[in-house]
């Protein structure tokens, strides 16, 4: 061997080695990403099937209750109401594991339209007044009413807004209040905020990133006193992002938490 | 004579409970749990009412209806039944002809109330 051979032989043996440990990672990218989707699939599936007959028997257990079938006495009236609230729960909760499924995975597509989201906002509003009139808490729009139309996605923007608001219901003891109000961002405006906000128990800064986490919950103990999959923030965070927006919380423990998202208010058109 | 419900739908613990609820409520239930079968259930005896599943083993639901129109054995209301109700699924629902699109579980209240209606 040549002088000059042995020269070169030490970098083509190191560029050999590289090019092998990059075929590997991009095989072991390959592999953890077919397992991925499979895990996708798999919640997908079972996702559906136990729906399915769960609706069914929420369907059996109503029909029983409104003495369909023959009178009852009012504690098994009860005790089917028992059965559809706890059934209609579970139903929740595996719409709420489908929609993240769908949210992460590569095939979902944004359905973009023109809308008024202060008009969506008070939709939402009106859907919780319910939940939030049983704590007394109050929900205010403090603001919208001088905004453009946002080109978005209205399913997708709605279910972050009720998630959002669901949680500041949650989370705000009785007599609270929570709000949502927006505001504009970047040199021309272009960025619309919407920001949800609650003066309920607040979330210590360490918790910031973990909230946004799939299945996590900052008090995740099976006695904590609001059960859930703890995917809600996110389904947002995904539902955020595949609109080129981004989604953050600042908060001071037991004082309340601003949840902050932003919309481009003109992305480009298809 | 009651009215002729045609309850379109793979999963059997679903058609059950329509079935009861319907039998309950006076109407005539038949069922299908495929398109082609569904087809052949809506084609030989007139149907009021068809309540559809979306997604089945042999193709969509609103197959159906193409092939009952075309066949001139339209029901008089069909009411799509989904497990999740997004604005497009819902669009190209009532684009097929449906009445309404509800989504299941269907509070039997409601249930009753869209078929009475769209019987009416």
């Amino acid at each position: 061997m040549s002088m000059s051979e042995r020269l070169d032989s030490a970098p083509t043996k190191r560029l050999k080695t590289l090019e092998a440990q990059a075929k590997e990672a991009q095989r072991t990218i390959d592999e953890l990403r077919a397992r991925d989707a499979l895990k996708t699939q798999f919640l997908s599936n079972v996702s559906h099937d136990l729906r399915t007959p769960l609706a069914a028997i929420i369907t059996h257990a109503e029909i029983l209750r409104e003495g369909m079938l023959g009178d009852l006495n009012p504690k098994q009236r009860d005790s089917l109401s028992g059965i559809v609230s706890g059934g209609q729960q579970l139903i929740d909760m595996i719409d709420e594991i489908l929609t993240y499924v769908r949210s992460a995975s590569d095939q979902v597509s944004l359905v973009r339209t023109d809308f008024d989201i202060t008009e969506l906002v008070d939709q939402v509003r009106m859907l919780n007044q319910a939940l939030a009139a049983k704590k007394h808490l109050t929900i205010e729009r403090l603001n919208g009413d001088d905004l453009p139309p946002v080109y978005a996605d209205r399913d997708k923007v709605k279910h972050v807004l009720a998630n959002l608001i669901g949680n500041a219901i949650k989370f705000t003891p009785d007599g609270g209040r929570a709000w949502i109000g927006f505001s504009r961002r970047g040199r021309d405006g272009e960025d619309l905020v919407v920001e949800v906000g609650d003066n309920g128990r607040g979330i210590a800064s360490d918790n910031y990133d973990l909230v946004f986490r799939e299945f996590a919950q900052v008090d995740a103990s099976p006695s904590r006193p609001h059960h859930g999959t703890g995917l809600g923030l996110a389904i947002a965070r995904n539902l955020v992002e595949l609109h080129s927006g981004t989604i953050w919380v600042e908060s001071e423990l037991g004082k309340g938490s601003r949840f902050y998202f932003t919309l481009p208010l003109n992305p480009p058109r298809d | 004579m009651p009215a002729r419900i045609l309850i379109v739908e793979d999963s059997p613990f679903v058609t059950d409970a329509f079935r009861v609820l319907l039998t309950a409520a006076g109407y005539e239930v038949d069922a299908a749990a495929t398109v082609a079968e569904a087809i052949e259930r809506g084609t030989s005896a007139p149907v009021d009412l068809m309540l559809l599943d979306l997604t089945l083993p042999d193709g969509s639901g609103l197959e159906i209806l193409d092939a009952l129109r075309k066949r001139g054995s339209l029901p008089r209301a069909t009411l799509a039944m989904t497990g999740h109700n997004d604005s497009a699924s819902r669009r190209s629902c009532l684009e097929a002809g449906c009445v309404d699109v509800l989504l299941k579980p269907v509070p039997i209240g409601e249930l009753l109330r869209q078929i009475e209606r769209h019987l009416a």
